[in-house]
């Protein structure tokens, strides 16, 4: 829903302050309370809020073991995520940083390898940097030898969608052969996790290898082995961690700008003379109208979201400012649709059914995209969403890619947050909250089927394709923290 | 995948690719089709003295259409023998490209590959294998406590998946098994993991074909097995599967295939009557003679019927509709549950095109 | 100003009154309570309380009426404090255009024209989806009623137009019980026969009186079309005496068959339906649902319900606490978590305001999207309605035909409180007073609030329709309807 930041004591603003005093750890400790007592909350303000943390966290990292860091970030992000199991995106976060590593890593270890191990390649343990990772596939884990040879991550990241909760996967695939897949010189012709079933089991490459060359027992060496040529940095002279840190900068630049780059997409569809439906007061689809409205006319029908958001959405309506996060964030003001020349019709929740005959397009805000497709958006979305396609009418779903969250999707129920019963029901009605069990659910889920488009930063996709994105984005070595 | 007329003959005398096929099939009960025509195929290779590149793919292809020829329905064969093809042709044509770094002459490079492949033919087996134990060990995560899971029969795949589920204590689910009336290996197959899975207190209905839309209501999820992922996501499978998914689909039951991924195949059908196999379970006739065919079923795989090809050709050009197969199109399926995840049908697509473009 | 109007009233006479901090006027919500603590059963009588009610409104109306007439000139909103159903607009002083409301089941029908002081203001701009049913303001006082207006009656349109009593069936009964009492005082001139002068000359008047008060209901047109028929077919030469019993008892005979008896019949099948282990979901509040709820609760069946409710009027707060009340296991969720709830139900059933003619559901606004959740979900719907709001009306949507509400029963006073500290673009200085609130969203360049009563439900989601002639389709409304008009 990226409302923005909570300005509100304490919340995410006190939390940065607070950060540029404070020693990591009570930091951690800090976001960690936050997170729990809701001060904290919603996706966007979360993610800040963790990429600022794991920023401090890894410029304090002590020494230059690599694999050290690695534990450290996902110490850290397990200890944020068990806070507040809800808050996906956080979790989203800390795993794109330890992507981030691995890559710098990766990168580095390529170079030296590619400079200092052009012979010797079959004794070499970091020969398979070299092999294609055509082979080295996915499939690998069907080996006897579990976990033995590498995943190259563009053969196995469709795993990302799936497998978080399997304890299954592989605890840790080797480094070395992953990186190939972002090397575009190793590229063969093809590049396919099908062919796992033939991949050698000694080394991934069965090309340069000849057969039966090494003893299947050299597999179980892989993992360590790559375990300790990450710890080998500490040796080597560059800096991961200034890399990483420039690359956790590059996330926060990404946060900032996710708004304006989905915004950027906004006249592609929405035309003029239309009727759009939307509810929530958030930022991003309020950005991305408040976009289209510069060069065409068209009405937004506003979903009231009552009991949650209500609020929210009439501040939004009329100041173009969310008044749950008001203040000093500049961020979050900008100039209230109806100012843009925009006719704005707010409706209560119970009308969207009547009035979807009328809507052109539907376009929601989320709190969360997931692998598959679906997404948890503010409650009120699944059937905002089902009117929409019980009356043909296209449902675009607007979201920062950081909201794309690996996990899949095994019980939906798990990440829906129930709120105060007070807001259905005020306590001052005596009784009443005693005779009868009032529930609050905060979040929907949205099946993939009720959605036809979602628009990231990254541009427009179709439902069916954000497990491609979710590959490109998160290392299946991190899905499970 | 027609067969090609003109390598009908035996290519190489000594060497017999489908009975080779027909004893790998039949050696272990667990193996799957795909699988068997890879190591009949490895087998094919080892007993040839081909030492070009040209030559290794001519063998193939010989054997491989020889081998397709010899079954009625080669779906699921065709997978893995294209998988195999695909991939000797993907890294016998390579080699050079890895030449600067790689000490290797093209030659040394193609023995190097035939080595490769004739000392670990068991091991595909053993992947193959753990592959599927795999799936049932992640698999599990989709049967959530208190399910009600719906499946048919005859997938060892999905037999494996329920068992797995059974065994973790910590979750408690019912199983709704629909089970064909004949006593074909399927239905073995489908008697044992109903028995299975009582004994770990699972409790399970079994219910005709029939009675699937009936127990719909009841039903959480339905999970099938498949005996080949086409290109588009969608899946062929035993007759019976399409109408479950049109049936899970329409009252919103989510629907998961569960498939090694050796089973994809470089198919396209568009519809029921464009699969490149000849069912006739469509019998139009007016005479009311009705030819039982009294045949039993003896054969261990789920397609199953290219042990013994004159039979199982005659039973499919009968009323005989128990090897039957049709197509589940992709917008039926929700997840296509693999070793190397959840796929969505999309994605499917994504892996065949990396492999054959 | 939120009330229940689903309240497919089982009991003739049930006033409902959603007890919302919005509601300016303390004295309804009282007078709700009373209403709703006496269910009453058998007779098609008002109980003791409603009668009291009714009789004391009337005694307000016919001194507001004198009031009235006396400081006809100065801002009519200066209503009399004690008139019971009188509905106190917040904002008097503001004159604002009062929303208004037309009649969906007969758009035609002109409403009658009362001087309305503060209409002075158009609507501050054309309302998108349902300007075609902004017509004439909704009447709030006796103020400049035909003379010729029973006092009943007054009080009555009063009560409409302030959803004291409120719900389709409520509504009709109360209406023609009101009737009884004018066709009790009506004396035939000279010259004319009752046949041929009651409806046209004496009736008339008071129908038009109410429908500006608010739109006819289904039923209650229904039922004045009954009435016409009834009265037209007395034989002229009946002493008038004669006829006016005749005519009470046949009044008294319709409310018994068409209402009390429907609903038994109705609630007894849908009784049934309920099996143990049940979760019946239902939204906002229908007498008929309640009945049929409380009837299975008492028959034994342990069974749970989950209410939907929506705001701006809350009605199922108050059929969750009747049923609570009872020892029925209920759970409430807003209009927001409609999705969870239908999740968790087996069973919705909805009341109804009337069923069209072509199979669809015309009932409280948000209907709708709890049938289609279900459907999607395959939970069987069932509606539940007396043969007598069927209608021989079609609709396709809820735009064309429906009830404007006053848009700022959508701002609770709650919710306007949480938006004071809210400072619009420009001004510095956050408004005080909730009333200001408003204000501010109202005159907002741009931005307008809109809510109907009404919307209209597809049949393709409703499985079941239960009436007092048994269960059907909701393809076999017209049937039913031919079948029981021309019975």
């Amino acid at each position: 829903m990226a409302e923005g930041t909570a300005i509100a004591t304490p919340g995410l603003s006190s939390f940065l302050k607070s950060l540029k005093t404070t020693p990591v750890e009570p930091s951690v400790a800090y976001l960690i309370s936050l997170l729990k007592r809701r001060q904290i909350r919603n996706s966007r303000q979360c993610a800040v809020a963790t990429t600022a943390l794991l920023l401090r966290v890894v410029g304090e990292f002590k020494g230059k073991d690599s694999a050290k860091l690695v534990e450290r970030i996902r110490q850290v992000g397990r200890r944020l995520t068990s806070a507040q199991p809800r808050e996906v995106v956080v979790g989203n976060i800390v795993r794109r940083v330890l992507g981030l590593v691995r890559e710098v890593v990766e990168d580095h270890l390529d170079a030296e390898t590619n400079a200092t191990s052009d012979i010797g390649h079959n004794s070499q343990p970091h020969n398979d940097s070299l092999s294609r990772p055509t082979l080295s596939s996915t499939i690998s884990t069907f080996s006897p030898l579990k976990h033995a040879t590498a995943e190259p991550l563009d053969a196995s990241t469709h795993q990302s969608e799936t497998m978080s909760d399997s304890g299954e996967l592989p605890k840790r695939p080797g480094l070395l052969t992953s990186h190939t897949s972002y090397v575009p010189s190793s590229s063969a012709p093809l590049v396919n996790s099908l062919f796992g079933l033939f991949s050698h089991p000694d080394t991934p490459s069965t090309s340069n290898t000849p057969t039966g060359h090494q003893s299947p027992d050299n597999k179980g060496m892989l993992t360590s082995l790559n375990l300790e040529r990450l710890a080998d940095f500490s040796n080597s002279k560059f800096d991961v961690k200034a890399e990483v840190m420039d690359g956790i900068r590059e996330l926060q630049d990404e946060l900032d700008q996710s708004d304006d780059l989905i915004a950027a997409n906004a006249l592609d569809h929405i035309h003029s003379n239309e009727i759009i439906l939307t509810h929530t007061a958030s930022t991003g689809v309020q950005k991305f109208l408040l976009t289209a409205a510069r060069k065409r006319k068209f009405t937004v029908v506003h979903v009231e979201t009552f009991p949650h958001d209500h609020t929210g959405t009439h501040s939004v309506l009329l100041t173009g400012k969310n008044r749950d996060h008001s203040g000093d964030s500049e961020e979050d003001s900008f100039k209230p649709l109806r100012a843009a020349g925009i006719q704005v019709v707010m409706i209560p929740d119970s009308h969207v059914f009547a009035i979807m005959s009328q809507v052109n397009k539907v376009i929601l805000a989320t709190h969360t995209v997931l692998a598959n497709g679906g997404l948890v958006a503010a409650s009120g979305a699944r059937m905002i969403a089902a009117a929409a396609k019980a009356h043909q009418t296209p449902v675009v779903v607007v979201s920062g890619v950081y909201k794309l969250s690996p996990v899949y999707p095994f019980d939906i129920d798990e990440l829906i947050e129930y709120g105060d019963p007070g807001s259905v029901v005020p306590y001052e009605d005596g009784g009443f909250v005693d005779l009868v069990d009032v529930e609050n659910p905060l979040y929907d889920y949205v099946p993939a089927d009720l959605v036809d488009l979602y628009i990231t930063n990254l541009g427009g996709h179709a439902p069916s394709y954000l497990y491609r994105i979710v590959a490109d984005h998160y290392r299946t070595e991190d899905i499970n923290l | 995948m027609d067969v090609a007329t003109p390598t009908a003959e035996n290519p190489l005398p000594s060497f017999d690719i489908v009975s080779t096929y027909r004893r790998i099939l039949a050696s272990d009960p667990d193996l799957t089709m795909p699988v068997a025509a890879i190591e009949a195929l490895v087998e094919a290779l080892a007993h040839s003295s081909v030492s070009t590149i040209a030559e290794t793919l001519q063998l193939l292809e010989r054997h491989t259409n020889i081998l397709k020829a010899s079954t009625p329905n080669p779906i699921s064969l065709s997978a893995g023998t294209d998988l195999f093809q695909r991939y000797m042709i993907a890294t016998l044509n390579r080699p050079t490209s890895l030449g600067g770094s790689v000490h290797l002459g093209p030659s040394d490079d193609f023995r190097a590959i035939r080595n490769h492949l004739l000392s670990s033919g068991k091991l595909f087996v053993e992947r193959a294998k753990a592959s599927r134990e795999k799936i049932a060990s992640f698999g599990k995560h989709f049967i959530r406590d208190g399910a009600t899971v719906l499946t048919n029969g005859g997938s060892r795949v999905v037999g494996a998946l329920l068992r797995r589920a059974a065994e973790s204590s910590t979750i408690r689910f019912r199983v709704i098994y629909v089970l064909s009336p004949s006593t074909s290996s399927d239905s073995r197959e489908g008697h044992q993991t109903v028995a299975d899975l009582r004994a770990h207190n699972v409790p399970v209905a079994t219910i005709p074909d029939s009675a699937v839309a009936y127990s719909l209501g009841k039903v959480d999820m339905v999970i099938v097995g498949a005996e080949g992922v086409v290109e588009n996501g969608g899946i062929i499978s035993r007759l019976g599967t399409y109408q479950m998914g049109l049936l899970a689909k329409s009252k919103g039951k989510p629907f998961y295939v569960v498939a090694e991924s050796h089973k994809f195949v470089r198919l396209y059908p568009l519809s029921q009557f464009d699969l490149p196999i000849d069912q006739k379970i469509l019998d139009f006739t007016v005479s009311d003679d009705d030819k039982v065919s009294g045949e039993q079923k003896t054969s261990e795989d789920e397609g199953v019927a290219d042990l013994n090809p004159e039979e199982a050709r005659s039973k499919c050009s009968g009323k005989n509709v128990d090897d039957a197969v049709d197509f589940t199109p992709p917008d039926l399926i929700s997840g296509i549950i693999t070793e190397s995840g959840v796929l969505t049908p999309s994605a499917v697509s994504e892996e065949l095109i990396k492999i054959w473009f | 100003m939120s009330e229940p109007v689903v309240r497919e009233a089982g009991h003739p006479p049930v006033t409902a009154q959603a007890d919302t901090t919005s509601n300016p006027t303390p004295q309804p919500q009282n007078d709700a309570k009373n209403a709703t603590s006496t269910p009453s059963k058998g007779k098609p009588k008002l109980s003791g309380v409603e009668l009291k009610k009714l009789k004391q409104a009337e005694k307000q109306a016919r001194r507001a009426a004198q009031k009235a007439a006396g400081e006809q000139l100065q801002g009519q909103q200066k209503t009399p404090p004690a008139k019971d159903g009188q509905k106190q607009v917040p904002k008097d002083d503001k004159s604002k255009p009062l929303p208004m409301r037309r009649r969906p089941s007969n758009p035609n029908v002109l409403v009658a024209k009362e001087p309305k002081k503060d209409t002075k203001k158009e609507p501050k701009h054309a309302n998108l989806f349902f300007g075609h049913l902004y017509n004439q303001p909704r009447l709030h006082s006796v103020v400049g009623a035909s003379k010729d207006v029973h006092p009943a009656v007054l009080a009555l349109g009063l009560q409409y137009s302030s959803y004291i009593i409120c719900g389709s069936t409520a509504r009709m009964v109360s209406m023609l019980v009101a009737f009884k009492a004018v066709i009790e005082d009506y004396q035939t001139p000279v010259g004319t026969s009752l046949a041929r002068h009651l409806t046209s000359h004496h009736l008339s008047p008071q129908i038009d009186y109410l429908r500006s008060c608010r739109p006819l209901s289904i039923g209650m047109g229904n039922a004045i079309r009954w009435l016409k028929d009834v009265i037209i077919k007395i034989d002229p030469s009946t002493p008038e005496s004669e006829a006016k019993r005749e005519l009470i008892t046949d009044i008294d005979n319709f409310i018994r068959d068409r209402v009390i008896a429907a609903d038994q019949l109705i609630s007894d099948y849908a009784a049934k339906k309920i099996e143990p282990g049940d979760v019946i979901l239902t939204y906002a509040s229908s007498s008929i649902v309640e009945s049929t709820l409380l009837r299975a609760h008492l028959d034994g069946i342990s069974f749970s319900v989950i209410v939907v409710d929506s705001k701006p009027l809350f009605e199922g707060k108050r059929l969750a606490r009747n049923l609570s009340q009872h020892g029925i296991k209920v759970r409430c969720f807003s209009y927001s978590g409609a999705a969870h709830a239908v999740k968790d139900a087996s069973k919705v059933f909805l009341g109804a305001h009337a069923m069209m003619s072509n199979g669809r559901l015309y009932s409280r606004v948000g209907t709708a999207s709890i049938a289609n959740l279900a459907n999607s979900n395959s939970i069987p719907v069932i509606v539940l309605c007396e043969s007598v709001k069927f209608t021989e009306r079609v609709a396709l949507d809820s735009i064309v035909g429906n009830e404007v509400a006053p848009a700022e029963e959508i701002l609770s006073e709650r919710e306007r409180q949480a938006l004071l500290p809210l400072k619009v673009n420009g001004e510095e200085e956050a408004v005080t007073t909730t009333n200001d609130v408003w204000k501010r969203v109202e005159e907002a360049k741009n931005l307008q609030l809109q809510q109907v009563l009404y919307d209209v439900t597809p049949a393709e989601y409703i499985n079941m329709v239960i009436t007092e002639y048994g269960s059907l389709p909701p393809s076999s409304v017209p049937v039913v309807h031919r079948l029981s008009t021309n019975a």
